[in-house]
């Protein structure tokens, strides 16, 4: 490959080079550069900086030419990923647009990626609920995937390092299956999420719940943040424009800006990996080759220690095409796994409903938050004909709405002056668990490949039977817990969404204890190629049902710690 | 030869059956931005008289004054589907003729009072009609309709002069009575 370097090797070296800034990437360099770590984070996108570059954070509605509408053009031309819930004028330029990133659908995969520095970090729901054993021990106990070579007690420590200094809100629950953790005060359950929580216990005792869902907020604990610049969530809820508070945790706001201050981080936006680099003399990688995104000419940058952190599916394809003798068919990958065994959330159904009651209250302000179940099926014991189970957003509110029947003078009073209230409306989203399988895989393309001459991803990903029957499920004991807890005019959903719109796509690059049944140790080095660390979505064996951020945080700090302790680094 | 096309589409559109305006329509140009819809300016000015007339002027500002007309074409163009954009079109064109059956003069020309009757029964022609004409006149009342009061509602104007909009909402408030809260009745 043409080379265009022109400064010296040892200008292009640093300890460690971390690709991907975002959710896990700025947590790997955050934790290396606060311990001396020279450290260059290698970003895809264009820089992104914190307040400067969040053009509507402070627009009001009738700023945006369409009120916050998409364009019929802009649905036309992003069929995918305008899809995305929070893909709307006031945020579009976060995304990335479908033709600028092309990629292969084998079957039908909604990808949703944020190419800029702080990644999807930016544009995140913020829902931050730890893993218990219960998740860990899935795989071993229900004869899926492979073993999970680390249990709570590993993360445990980490999970308290990343939410202090992120900032998590929430109420101690003492749930065994959703582990407490370092919380900042939490948000308020409304009325009638409250009495929904009355009538789980009713009726089922202590083996559902309802609790208020932890998510990245600061709350509290407010002089410990001003240190990074950040205060106070103000519930503005405008959180996917960047917030000019630092009141959510992004890459931007909180972990980049750290890493940044200690002098040790270098930041090379606009350039796409290539590949990494392995030395079979060495019997290392040394290095990332990159490819810039504007000049598309090639340079390489060294290191004793990467971090792949590109994203769950451009991690794949980043190890998938990093090819050598020793490696023929991508990185680490003797055991032939790489790019298999992935997984996602399934997000397909829903309930909504209407409870009569409390008709005398309403609520004011805003929330960033809602409720939130623990996984309840096939807890302790299988209990169904299908594997693990699902957790469930659960949400209740009420609106004031004008009557807009007439036209005239009548109509203009009625709508400064709304006279209708509707009743409380109660909701829930699934979060399904879904199975890893060798069927479900992404590839290179043989035959495409984009502007920088990378081959396209080829993404071959389906439900199963299994997910099939747990939409039922779910829909089955919404229904029954929505009906007992005197909720009416219930209707269940299954918008048959493809894969991926979850944004929570997992896997490929699995953790494991055996080298021929997976790529990535404990520590989340490659088995075959230690000083490449993995610890994005990636690496999942498994999927649980909890939004995965969290974890990708602490499994990154953690990952850190083990690399700078192996290298004898820093201050550790 | 835009502008002929505009006329010839036109036609092909209503059937022939273009009941040209007694103003000069045929030396009217499309206004460029809304050559896909073929709004002249004497047809903005038509669709600025019926927003005014969904939300008249009154103790406060209305359709007119906060040129919402133009935000309704900005929304016909940019954010509905084609077949929609027809609708709204045809029934735009038409709509002095459909006034001149219900109202017995054009739109611009009747009272207040007529003007919001001929809206009501547009508005009120039934969802299943077979007659096209009538079906686009519903069609485009209702398209009207609903960005007319989108546009009244979310104007710098309401946004932030008659109801401001607070970027922080307060912190939240899970159980409010609803009789404890205040609210001062807006005279529009």
């Amino acid at each position: 490959m043409a080379n265009f370097n022109i400064d010296a090797k040892s200008e292009r070296t640093y300890q460690a080079i971390v690709i991907g800034s975002g959710m896990s990437g700025s947590w790997a360099a955050k934790e290396l550069c606060e311990h001396g770590v020279k450290t260059l984070v290698i970003e895809r996108g264009r820089n992104v900086k914190h307040l400067r570059d969040y053009p509507t954070t402070n627009m009001l509605p009738h700023e945006f030419e369409h009120r916050g509408q998409l364009t019929k053009q802009i649905e036309e031309d992003n069929p995918v990923v305008s899809k995305c819930y929070a893909f709307r004028e006031d945020a579009m330029h976060f995304f990335v647009k479908d033709k600028e990133h092309p990629y292969v659908q084998e079957k039908p995969f909604d990808w949703i990626r944020g190419y800029q520095v702080g990644g999807k970090s930016l544009l995140w729901a913020r829902q931050v609920q730890r893993w218990s054993d219960f998740d860990f021990d899935g795989p071993a106990r229900d004869g899926f995937a492979v073993d999970w070579p680390i249990r709570y007690k590993d993360i445990a420590p980490w999970y308290s390092h990343v939410e202090k200094f992120a900032g998590v809100s929430g109420n101690k629950d003492g749930l065994a299956n959703l582990p407490d953790g370092e919380f900042l005060p939490g948000f308020e359950l409304n009325i009638v999420e409250k009495y929904f929580q009355e009538q789980l216990k009713k009726h089922y005792g202590d083996s559902r719940h309802m609790i208020l869902a932890r998510c990245a907020h600061i709350t509290g604990n407010l002089e410990y943040y001003k240190q990074q610049g950040r205060v106070q969530c103000q519930s503005r809820n405008l959180c996917q424009r960047g917030c000019p508070f630092g009141g959510y945790f992004s890459a931007n706001a909180s972990t980049l800006p750290w890493a940044e201050k200690t002098g040790n981080m270098t930041m090379r936006t606009d350039a796409v990996v290539h590949s990494i680099i392995y030395d079979e003399a060495k019997g290392k990688a040394t290095g990332v080759r990159i490819v810039d995104v504007n000049t598309k000419q090639t340079e390489e940058y060294f290191a004793d220690v990467i971090f792949v952190n590109a994203a769950a599916l451009n991690t794949n394809l980043i190890l998938l095409n990093s090819t050598s003798n020793r490696f023929p068919n991508g990185l680490g990958n003797d055991s032939e796994l790489l790019g298999k065994y992935v997984a996602f959330h399934n997000y397909r159904a829903g309930i909504s409903a209407e409870y009569e009651g409390y008709s005398e209250y309403t609520t004011t302000g805003g929330r960033p938050t809602s409720g939130y179940f623990p996984r309840f099926r096939n807890l302790h014991k299988q209990e169904t004909d299908f594997l693990r189970g699902y957790a469930a957003g659960f949400s209740a509110g009420r609106y004031n709405y004008a009557d807009q029947s007439g036209v005239g003078l009548s109509l203009k009073e009625e709508l400064l002056n709304p006279s209708k209230c509707s009743n409380w409306s109660v909701g829930s989203h699934m979060m399904g668990e879904t199975i890893p399988k060798a069927t479900n895989y992404v590839t290179l393309s043989k035959t495409e490949k984009d502007a920088w001459g990378i081959p396209l991803l080829s993404v071959n990903v389906d439900y199963d039977d299994n997910d099939e029957k747990m939409v039922k499920d779910y829909q089955e004991q919404m229904t029954e817990m929505f009906d007992k807890a005197g909720f009416t005019n219930i209707r269940v959903r299954d918008d048959h969404r493809a894969p991926g719109l979850d944004i929570h796509e997992m896997g490929g690059v699995r953790m494991g204890k055996d080298p021929k049944t997976s790529l990535l140790n404990k520590d989340h080095q490659l088995h075959a190629c230690a000083n490449v660390y993995v610890t994005d979505g990636a690496c999942m064996t498994s999927t649980s049902t909890q939004n995965p951020s969290l974890s990708y945080m602490a499994f990154a700090a953690r990952a850190a710690h083990h690399a700078m302790k192996n290298q004898k680094w820093g201050n550790v | 030869m835009q502008r002929r096309e505009a006329l010839k589409s036109l036609a092909i559109l209503t059937g022939g059956a273009v009941l040209i305006p007694s103003c000069n329509f045929e030396k009217e140009d499309i206004l460029a931005a809304y050559s896909n819809l073929q709004i002249t300016p004497t047809l903005q000015t038509l669709l600025g008289q019926i927003a005014d007339t969904i939300i008249p002027p009154g103790q406060l500002k209305g359709a007119i004054d906060l040129a919402v007309q133009d935000f309704i074409l900005v929304m016909v163009n940019d954010c509905i589907d084609k077949d929609q954009q027809t609708q709204f079109s045809k029934g735009l064109q038409e709509f002095n003729a459909f006034t001149k059956k219900t109202g017995s003069s054009n739109f611009s020309k009747l009272e207040p009072t007529a003007k919001e009757k001929v809206i009501t029964e547009g508005l009120a022609i039934a969802a299943d009609t077979t007659d096209e004409n009538l079906k686009s006149i519903r069609e485009f009342l209702s398209i009207t309709k609903r960005f007319t009061i989108q546009g009244f509602m979310m104007s710098e104007y309401m946004m932030t002069e008659v109801k401001p909009y607070s970027l922080i909402p307060g912190s939240y408030n899970g159980e409010v009575l609803i009789s404890s809260i205040s609210n001062t009745k807006i005279n529009g």
